[in-house]
């Protein structure tokens, strides 16, 4: 019993060590990800490349295990993408293209 | 009885010191450079999701009713944190052995946890959850994601759920073409009989190539209670870029009384053919291989997991929405003595609707 509660609050410890650094890198790149609180809706070369790579990567991850969905209403489908990261342990990146692709 | 001790508490050093490394690690990786793609803005809202269902079953003659319904409950905060609890309600109907035709309320919480999105590396999920093993419990489980409604035989071989800890995520592996998933977790003991959890711990580890769109991986799963065994498996997907093809397989082996066995997968989508674009054919075939050092009181206790079963299964699902399909399937099990026909034929519906606000501004 007291070796479940070592390994337990090894583990707890573990994970608190890990969301404070995290939350540490957080901290720094708030400054850095001040401008990107505003929605970058401009029909660039860059712009249609982006959301052209986002239909891959959409295909890619996420027909592996279901049929195509509709899309969603942004805010919702920025849950299910979230949720999806999750889930299938898609890349970060891939969640931002993909995201980009289900809401424009 | 002293070196026994000592031995744990090196192991529990070393799992510390891991998770330390670990952390810095993943911590020193994200400082290294940024993706270039921008944060989109957007604030997620909670919304209400999952599946209804109602399937016909015909399992050797017995016929069974079962509609259900698997709520999904996804309530974001911040930009980091995700809860996540789905439910399932299910009402069995079958006839007795008076003839009487009688339902059976069945009901569980699949799973409820807390995300941190820590970082682009690493997830830290904690409460229940499915146990990150192969790729079927987590990412195929719900009914209307499943090519086939009924389940792979080497499913009870591994505890379906955990409750504890977990760290996963997934990431380019160095290169664009390689993405690396893992999934590492501790759990505890339950015995509530409706949350019931193995104290165990394990993970899986996957590689997924996203040009010919394929990803094998690897689990493994140590349970620190009763007989203390292990299990291992493997699993690989592929989608040929050429072709509306998904193959799956899994193959998973216990050390103890559980048995090993293998399961290939087939889903075909006849999206090239006029007026059938929406249906798809799906095949299982499978074989289960009991411990053949089980004695025959032991086997008679493990139920299915107790004999050598091969199965083949065969099946069509019609998409009438993206949201709405029709399945049947009709499958042949061999068992000694207990061969028998599978029919499953029904319906389900996936439904997502938010909570409160409309999800539809920015």
């Amino acid at each position: 019993m007291k070796t479940a509660i070592g390994l337990f609050l090894s583990l707890l410890l573990c994970l608190f060590c890990l969301v404070l650094a995290a939350a540490a890198k957080t901290g720094d790149a708030k400054d850095k990800g001040k401008d990107a609180s505003t929605p970058a809706v401009s029909h660039s070369a860059e712009y249609d490349a982006m959301r052209l790579e986002g239909e891959k990567r959409y295909h890619s991850n996420c027909g592996r295990c279901h049929a195509a969905p509709p899309k969603f209403a942004p805010r919702m489908m920025a849950t299910i993408v979230r949720h999806m990261r999750v889930r299938s342990t898609i890349t970060d990146q891939d969640m931002h293209l993909i995201l980009r692709y289900m809401t424009q | 009885m002293r070196t026994l001790v000592r031995t744990k508490r090196v192991n529990h050093a070393h799992l510390l010191l891991f998770f330390a490394l670990f952390s810095m690690a993943v911590y020193g990786q994200d400082s290294i450079k940024d993706d270039g793609i921008k944060d989109d803005g957007l604030r997620p809202v909670p919304i209400l999701t999952g599946s209804t269902a109602y399937f016909t079953r015909v399992t050797g003659g017995q016929v069974q009713d079962v509609p259900s319904v698997s709520p999904l409950l996804l309530a974001p905060f911040g930009d980091k944190w995700l809860i996540e609890a789905k439910g399932n309600l299910s009402d069995t109907y079958a006839k007795n052995v008076h003839g009487d035709y009688i339902g059976t309320v069945g009901y569980g919480l699949g799973y409820a946890q807390i995300d941190y999105i820590a970082n682009r590396f690493v997830t830290v999920a904690a409460g229940r959850f499915i146990t990150p093993f192969g790729m079927y419990g987590e990412r195929l489980g719900p009914n209307w994601v499943r090519a086939l409604q009924v389940s792979p035989l080497t499913n009870p071989i591994i505890s379906g759920s955990s409750l504890g800890g977990m760290l996963r995520g997934g990431f380019p592996a160095g290169t664009d073409k390689v993405n690396l998933n893992y999934a590492f977790y501790f759990s505890t003991a339950n015995t509530n009989h409706l949350l019931a959890t193995d104290r165990s711990t394990g993970g899986r580890i996957g590689f997924f190539l996203p040009g010919p769109r394929l990803e094998i991986g690897a689990s493994f799963q140590q349970l620190l209670q009763a007989d203390r065994s292990h299990s291992v498996g493997v699993h690989a997907e592929w989608q040929p870029n050429s072709l509306p093809l998904t193959l799956r397989s899994e193959f998973a082996h216990s050390s103890g009384l559980k048995g090993s066995g293998y399961w290939i997968e087939s889903v075909y989508r006849l999206s090239q053919v006029p007026y059938m674009h929406r249906l798809e054919v799906t095949s299982r075939v499978q074989q289960f291989l009991a411990n053949p050092k089980l004695t025959k009181g032991a086997a008679g206790k493990l139920g299915a997991l107790g004999r050598d079963t091969n199965q083949g299964d065969f099946g069509l699902n019609y998409y009438l929405r993206s949201d709405v399909r029709a399945s049947a399937s009709y499958g042949r099990q061999f068992a000694l003595n207990k061969n028998a026909n599978i029919w499953v034929i029904g319906m389900t519906y996936r439904f997502v609707m938010p909570l409160g606000l409309k999800g539809g501004a920015l």
